[in-house]
């Protein structure tokens, strides 16, 4: 019954299609394209880019659909899903990627592999748009992340600011013993993640530990978290909100005011956080890149936002030069963050992404250095997995329990059985 | 105007709410049933679905969960209503002042209140600091398990209890005087007076707040998917936020489907219940 109206309603809209063509010709059909684009980012965000291809593609309109983060994945599911065709483009987070390439949700883009090949060199950036060999999206960002410290608060605690150097990065064993100074100079927190309870922030953590990233197999749908490098991190986790030493009950919208309002010595966030504390004018602060556990390795996390094309789209060719546009040429990339500084994937754009931080080298330390560092040298994705969204969310209600300081074994076995369940209706 | 052409014209002005009850509630719902019995990768119907979710530890602590909130949420609201009914119809000083005041939380989003009580419930938070100042003990309230599904009856109750009221309130004020002067006559104390005929006289009322009451706390979705994600260890893990999780967020539309079917099964017989207990009282008089 739905696909027989789906496929009465594409039939009526070819034939509307067809007949605007006969009537008033090719030229003027292309002259007035609208394309429809769904993301989950703020409309000030995207406008810089949207302006930007509308001025060099004057016949192509693009409407900006946003909808929240946690909404994204329901409206590409029940939109996308049920083959609705008035999505053209649709932002894509890369760990999304497999599953929803595996349902047929995203256009397969191997016939553009050279032209993604020559703007985006790093072959970590194309792996995280790739599922089973082949490409559904074009790499726009990636992330990572930093510590940032409070000079202010330090310097009353008597600590020496940590190095930007990542050759000589801490440990979480030094920098948890100079949290603790810190928090004994009087202030609220030692230190938060920005992120609280998210796996993409904590993953690296576990990582570092040499526990894995939680998901095993072929096909990365068996669940890994109750060795004893889960179980220690873990532990490691829990036992700092239970110590006082990390803020218990913080959303992750709330813990870049702890950071301004100076009531944590150290935060580890991404580097679009620069764009928030740069407008606090009394924050005094610097970048160092994140800690590693002793014995371990560093490693960072990364991934972020690319673009892809909705296979069902009526309108393919405006829907990929717009994306194209945003991903690919240096003009386009460039202005896509304009209003929200994220790590350009475009070889060329970066430069210019580059130039722009290394103008704050001298407030705080080389940020575009340990970026360019960290994802060349310790980046480590999340599991490319079908099942990953099952997997993070319920990770991060166990990452939850840990911080509100349910017992770090039972916690993760209790997480473990659920996965194998849950995971289990996939396979 | 014949028989047959007066229930025509009758059925043409109905056929708007006709279409409407059929395309937004008998559709779905028959789809969701549809949905239910089909298990994931298809192949004939069976109860796969149902076998799999009453073998599911999450779906069963969250009707569990979901049944112990119904049982301290209702009666809590409904007293709480009634007491503050009953004090509304009084002739206090400013009595449109504090009707205002205690209707106000129903004007704002319970999403809006969710965010505010959440910061004012953090453990670093003001009603801690208030705790504190008073010579207490602070609370931990939503990140522990043995407190956040109280904070949860109480976020949701200073938003549901205004609202109640003023249904009881307007069946109060359509009790005829003279019912109390009848049996002030009598000899009837306050209490007796309130026994005898306030409550029997508000059965109306009562009923439907009842039953309102209990299916909208059984909706219950924004305060938990905003402040606890069900969290800590499943302990505000309401049914709502359970469906919501397998349909939009693992994808697992059919588990979705068969947990609704459960819901609304076990949300009519409720209601019928209710419906038949408050009758019974009535033969009785």
């Amino acid at each position: 019954m739905m696909n027989d109206k789906m496929s009465r309603r594409t039939l009526g809209a070819a034939l509307l299609v067809g007949a605007g063509m006969m009537t008033t010709g090719t030229a003027v059909f292309a002259q007035d394209v609208t394309i429809n684009f769904l993301s989950a980012q703020r409309d000030d965000i995207m406008q810089p880019m949207i302006k930007g291809f509308e001025a060099a593609n004057p016949g192509i309109k693009v409407v900006h659909q946003s909808v929240p983060f946690n909404d994204l994945n329901a409206a590409t599911e029940s939109r996308i899903g049920q083959g609705d065709t008035s999505i053209d483009v649709l932002h894509a987070d890369t760990p999304r990627i497999p599953a929803f390439a595996s349902q047929g949700y995203l256009l397969n883009l191997d016939d553009r592999r050279d032209v993604i090949d020559a703007a985006v060199p790093n072959a970590v950036d194309l792996e995280q748009v790739s599922y089973d060999g082949s490409l559904y999206a074009y790499p726009m960002w990636t992330s990572t992340q930093l510590m940032y410290f409070n000079r202010d608060v330090l310097e009353k605690a008597g600590l020496e600011m940590p190095s930007g150097d990542p050759e000589q990065r801490l440990t979480w064993e030094a920098l948890l013993d100079m949290a603790r100074t810190a928090k004994d100079s009087g202030i609220k927190y030692g230190l938060t993640f920005q992120q609280v309870d998210r796996y993409y922030q904590l993953q690296f953590l576990f990582e570092s530990n040499g526990a894995g990233s939680g998901l095993t197999g072929d096909e990365m749908l068996t669940p890994t978290i109750t060795n004893d490098g889960w179980i220690e991190t873990a532990k490691w986790y829990g036992d700092l909100y239970e110590s006082g030493l990390a803020p218990r009950g913080v959303t992750p919208e709330q813990t870049d005011d702890l950071f301004i309002n100076g009531e944590v010595a150290f935060m580890i966030a991404g580097p679009w956080a620069i764009a928030r504390y740069e407008n606090a004018a009394d924050l005094n602060y610097g970048v160092a890149p994140v800690p590693y556990f002793e014995g371990g390795k560093p490693v960072t996390p990364t991934g972020s936002w690319s673009v892809a094309i909705n296979p069902n789209s009526e309108k393919k060719d405006a829907a990929r030069a717009f994306a194209e546009y945003i991903s690919l040429d240096p003009e386009g990339a460039y202005l896509s963050i304009k209003n929200n500084p994220n790590i350009l994937v475009n070889a060329e754009a970066f430069k210019n992404y580059s130039a722009d931080m290394d103008g704050l080298t001298d407030k705080i330390g080389s940020a575009i250095d340990i970026i360019s560092y960290e994802t060349k040298n310790t980046a480590v994705g999340r599991p490319r997995s079908r099942g990953f969204v099952t997997f993070e969310t319920i990770m991060n209600r166990t990452f939850s329990d840990l911080r509100n300081g349910t017992d770090a074994e039972t916690a993760l076995k209790g997480a473990e059985r659920q996965l194998d369940r849950a995971l289990g209706r996939i396979q | 105007m014949t028989q047959r052409s007066a229930i025509l014209a009758a059925l043409a002005f109905l056929m708007p709410a006709l279409v409407s009850v059929f395309l937004l509630r008998l559709w779905p719902a028959a789809v969701a049933v549809n949905t239910s019995l089909i298990p994931p990768g298809g192949g004939g119907y069976s109860l796969e679905n149902f076998r799999y979710i009453f073998t599911d530890p999450v779906f069963l602590n969250s009707l569990k969960v979901t049944i112990v909130f119904l049982l301290i949420v209702n009666p809590l609201q409904i007293a709480i209503s009634l007491a503050l009914a009953l004090l509304m119809n009084t002739m206090v000083p400013l009595i449109g002042f504090w009707r205002t005041v205690i209707l106000l939380p129903v004007a704002i989003p319970q999403s809006v209140s969710a965010v505010v009580w959440g910061v004012a419930l953090r453990p670093d938070g003001l009603v801690n600091a208030v705790l504190v100042a008073l010579g207490m003990e602070p609370q931990r309230f939503l990140t522990s398990s043995d407190q956040a599904l109280a904070s949860i009856i109480l976020i949701v109750s200073w938003i549901g209890v205004g609202y109640w009221m003023t249904f009881i309130l307007a069946g109060l004020q359509d009790i005829p005087k003279s019912l109390y002067e009848a049996v002030r006559i009598d000899g009837a104390n306050r209490w007796q007076q309130f026994r005898f005929v306030t409550l029997p006289q508000l059965r109306r009322p009562l009923t439907f707040v009842l039953v309102a009451n209990t299916v909208a706390n059984f909706l219950i979705f924004a305060p938990v998917q905003i402040l606890t994600a069900g969290g800590p260890e499943g302990s505000t893990d309401l049914i709502m936020n359970t469906v919501y999780t397998q349909a939009f967020i693992i994808s697992d539309p059919e588990s979705a489907a068969a947990s609704t079917v459960v819901l609304v099964g076990v949300v009519l017989l409720i209601v019928i219940l209710q419906f038949r207990l408050m009758r019974a009282e009535d033969s009785n008089e």
